[in-house]
């Protein structure tokens, strides 16, 4: 498979006559963007807004950021299968990508009514906490979008999210007939036999044990969120965008995966300092043991079988998904297999193992520091000036505020507000790390 | 900048300050001026930087037969010596010397907020039950290096008092304590990632960033009666609690349980209980509690006389985010609790 990836910086936005990108200016055709989302009759109400960089404005709910790409020569689309989205395997050809340039996705609809587990994340343009994320240098067009409130959950999530994808494919199609001003091309070309064989073994979440629908909106595989065993992937699939947010976290949008600097980096080093063979995809969150120690096992099978002698693990969930990622690194280093773990890590009072099960076969961490940001310390985002999306936030009891206790409360979305209660850098954006 | 030499006050067991072997052993606490026993080479250490104005000692069995005594006594004759620093020890591989030495230092620093640092073997029990509150040197196990030691005590018990954070523990030489904070690196995660792999690919060393920590396995324990003769409890983690949460166990990282009687009941209503539990689906739980808590089935094996009795007490809290530390604490609570009831196994049902 081979892709070129033509990357179109933008520098700047506005909404300005029709959508057009030319020398790093974006103008965006406000109009024709809001009508094409609203062609939708599921949509209720949509408005676009812009955040720029350094601004003091906060956005929330903020359920997903895509970076708009588009696909220009070769099979497929990108962002394949979401929202009924074309199928065909991608990777090859010609892709086109608006770099610095995030769609927020931001609407009230949560990501199912099953109950215990919360759109949370809200986004800063500047301060402390914005300076935490990548998407404090993005130029933010956000869609604040909100469907027919007579729909089920499941279709208001599709809704709500294909309406944001609308508005990515809208601004990449402006750079589909230009000449990108920076090409980089993708392949897993012949190397030297000598050079060691690397693997990715990408662990995402499933919404399915949480929601109890296998059709339930989050981290998708080709659109599909459903428990699956595990998946092979070129990594240009995944520059495509056949593997795609939101989960529960910042860090798990759909931009930090199309822009995820460990997969880059074992990339551009291949051919250099490894042979690398790709992606394993691993769903997460199985329910049982058995089923848990089973995809372990065929995790590292595979690995083993696509002749894999080192790989890199990451995850983007926090509790019981752990034990299939740690028993993954530990089938592989029983296969010879050398692993390298990123990781968040959770609370360590009284001098408790930051790793729910810590296994001695887990023994090259790279950690990203605490995932609580109660632990970590990050103090309450301050006041802003403007907020996009809605007035109030709700704060949860257990989570948000403090570690233990606290009560529900209703604040104003534009005064100091406590950061989510999750932080989890999954794929090592940050230079933060732990050390006693 | 203040030169005034510090004032340390050394802690030493009988033998070590020379006041006798196992037979004194019993000597209560006692304060004598300047340096005694292997208190000198904490002076010598300390050289022109401090003086050792006191050395306290205390027999072995004093101090491990009536603990809270010995370091009340300890901690009056510490306050009265007014001193900067305490330094107790080396215990080396002696388990009721480093214990002491151990309570004593955490007890000076919580009660005098006075520093304080000790010294000892990695096997010596002192190590297990205070490395987390007290720095703690690793020594060797005899002390046959005394000098060198002490040098080592003094130099991170001078760090400590002049109110400076030491360095990791690998390199000053302690025990992990257990207290992580965040850094700031050179390199981004994802870099370091890679580098870490390509250490580990060509077999150059590399130094994980977590360490691997004692994780201590916990055997099944084995029932000794038979099923018929046995009293069962049901004990979750799942989140079910009476409606209205009377006890406000938090939706994740719980720190509270509650107990709730089910006696004179053959089953549980669903009306009357609710779920608080953010880790999973709870709808079907609240549809039917038994689903979690099988209140049912247990009643019908016990009426079979297939169980001996089931125990009428429901514990309940929420595992999900739970700290490591509360969830030890609450279990070994809940576990108090079913001992002292004669409760003989327990069913858990886990989320």
């Amino acid at each position: 498979m081979r892709l070129e990836m033509g990357t179109f910086p933008v520098t700047d936005i506005a909404f300005d006559g029709s959508t057009r990108w030319e020398a790093g200016r974006l103008t965006v055709d406000r109009d024709a963007v809001l009508a094409a989302v609203r062609e939708d009759p599921r949509i209720a109400s949509a408005e676009l807004e812009i955040a720029r960089p350094g601004e003091s404005v906060r956005i929330w709910p903020v359920r997903d950021v895509i970076e708009p790409r588009v696909k220009v020569q070769g099979p497929g689309v990108c962002y394949p299968g979401v929202c009924g989205r074309d199928i065909a395997t991608v990777g090859e050809g010609r892709t086109h990508r608006l770099a610095g340039l995030g769609v927020a996705e931001v609407s009230s609809v949560n990501w199912h009514d099953a109950g215990g587990d919360f759109v949370e994340t809200y986004l800063d343009m500047s301060g402390h906490y914005a300076d935490m994320y990548p998407y404090r240098r993005l130029l933010t067009l956000c869609l604040v979008v909100e469907p027919d409130a007579t729909l089920g959950e499941e279709i208001k999530n599709y809704a709500v999210h294909k309406a944001a994808l609308t508005v990515a494919d809208r601004l990449a199609e402006s750079v589909r007939g230009l000449t990108p001003p920076e090409r980089e091309v993708f392949e897993l070309g012949p190397v030297n036999p000598a050079l060691p064989r690397v693997i990715y073994i990408w662990c995402v979440h499933s919404p399915q044990a949480m929601s109890g629908s296998p059709t339930a909106f989050g981290t998708a595989t080709y659109g599909l969120t459903q428990l699956t065993p595990p998946w092979y992937l070129h990594p240009n699939e995944i520059l495509d965008g056949a593997l795609t947010g939101p989960y529960r976290t910042a860090f798990a949008m759909s931009w930090t995966v199309a822009n995820n600097p460990l997969l880059l980096d074992l990339y551009r080093r291949h051919g250099k300092d490894w042979n690398f063979l790709g992606v394993i995809s691993l769903r997460t969150e199985w329910t049982t043991q058995t089923e848990k120690q089973l995809m372990a096992n065929q995790t590292a099978k595979l690995a083993r079988l696509l002749g894999a002698q080192g790989a890199v693990v990451t995850w983007d969930a926090g509790g019981n998904e752990f034990i299939e990622v740690v028993r993954s690194i530990q089938a592989c280093e029983r296969l010879g297999i050398k692993t390298v773990f990123l990781t968040s890590e959770d609370d360590a009072t009284d001098g408790a193992p930051t790793m729910l099960e810590p296994l001695p076969e887990a023994d090259a961490i790279v950690s990203t520091s605490f995932f609580k940001n109660v632990t970590l310390g990050v103090p309450p985002a301050p006041a802003v000036a403007r907020v996009i999306g809605l007035p109030t936030k709700q704060i949860r009891r257990g989570s948000t505020i403090g570690l233990h206790g606290g009560a529900d409360a209703m604040l104003p979305t534009a005064g100091p507000l406590p950061a989510p209660w999750r932080y989890d850098d999954h794929y090592g954006f940050g230079s933060l790390s732990c050390i006693e | 900048m203040d030169a005034r030499p510090l004032r340390v006050v050394c802690y030493v067991n009988q033998y070590f300050g020379t006041l006798g072997g196992e037979d004194r052993a019993g000597l209560g606490p006692q304060a004598m001026e300047g340096a005694v026993g292997s208190a000198r080479a904490v002076q010598q250490a300390l050289g022109e930087a401090g003086t050792v104005v006191a050395t306290l000692a205390c027999g072995d069995n004093y101090a491990a037969e009536q603990p809270e005594r010995a370091v009340a006594e300890l901690v009056r004759l510490v306050a009265a010596a007014g001193p900067d620093l305490v330094i107790a020890g080396p215990a080396f591989l002696a388990g009721r010397y480093g214990v002491a030495c151990g309570a004593l230092c955490a007890a000076v620093q919580a009660e005098l907020k006075i520093p304080a640092v000790t010294g000892m073997h990695a096997e010596n029990p002192g190590v297990e039950l205070y490395r987390r509150q007290v720095h703690i040197v690793s020594t060797g196990g005899e002390a046959a290096r005394m000098g060198d030691e002490a040098r080592r005590l003094v130099a991170l018990g001078l760090t400590l008092a002049r109110g400076e954070t030491p360095g990791a523990p690998a390199v000053e030489g302690y025990f992990p304590r257990g207290v992580t904070r965040n850094v700031v690196t050179a390199a981004s995660a994802a870099e370091r990632a890679t580098a870490m792999l390509l250490d580990k690919l060509a077999g150059r060393p590399f130094a994980s960033e977590v360490p691997r920590p004692a994780f201590p396995a916990v055997p099944a324990p084995r029932l000794v009666k038979t099923l018929e003769g046995a009293t069962i409890a049901l004990v979750t983690d799942g989140g079910l609690v009476p409606r209205g949460n009377p006890d406000g166990v938090e939706p994740l990282n719980a720190t509270r349980y509650g107990a709730y009687s089910i006696e004179g009941k053959t089953g549980l209503d669903a009306a009357q209980y609710d779920n608080p539990h953010r880790g999973y689906d709870t709808s079907w739980v609240k549809q039917d509690p038994h689903r979690l808590v099988p209140v049912d089935v247990a009643r019908e094996l016990e009426q079979q006389g297939a169980i001996g009795k089931l125990h009428e007490t429901v514990y309940s809290t929420v595992g999900v985010a739970t700290t490591l530390a509360h969830s030890a604490r609450m279990g070994r609570e809940i576990a108090d609790k079913l001992r002292e009831a004669g409760v003989d196994a327990v069913i858990l049902t886990s989320t």
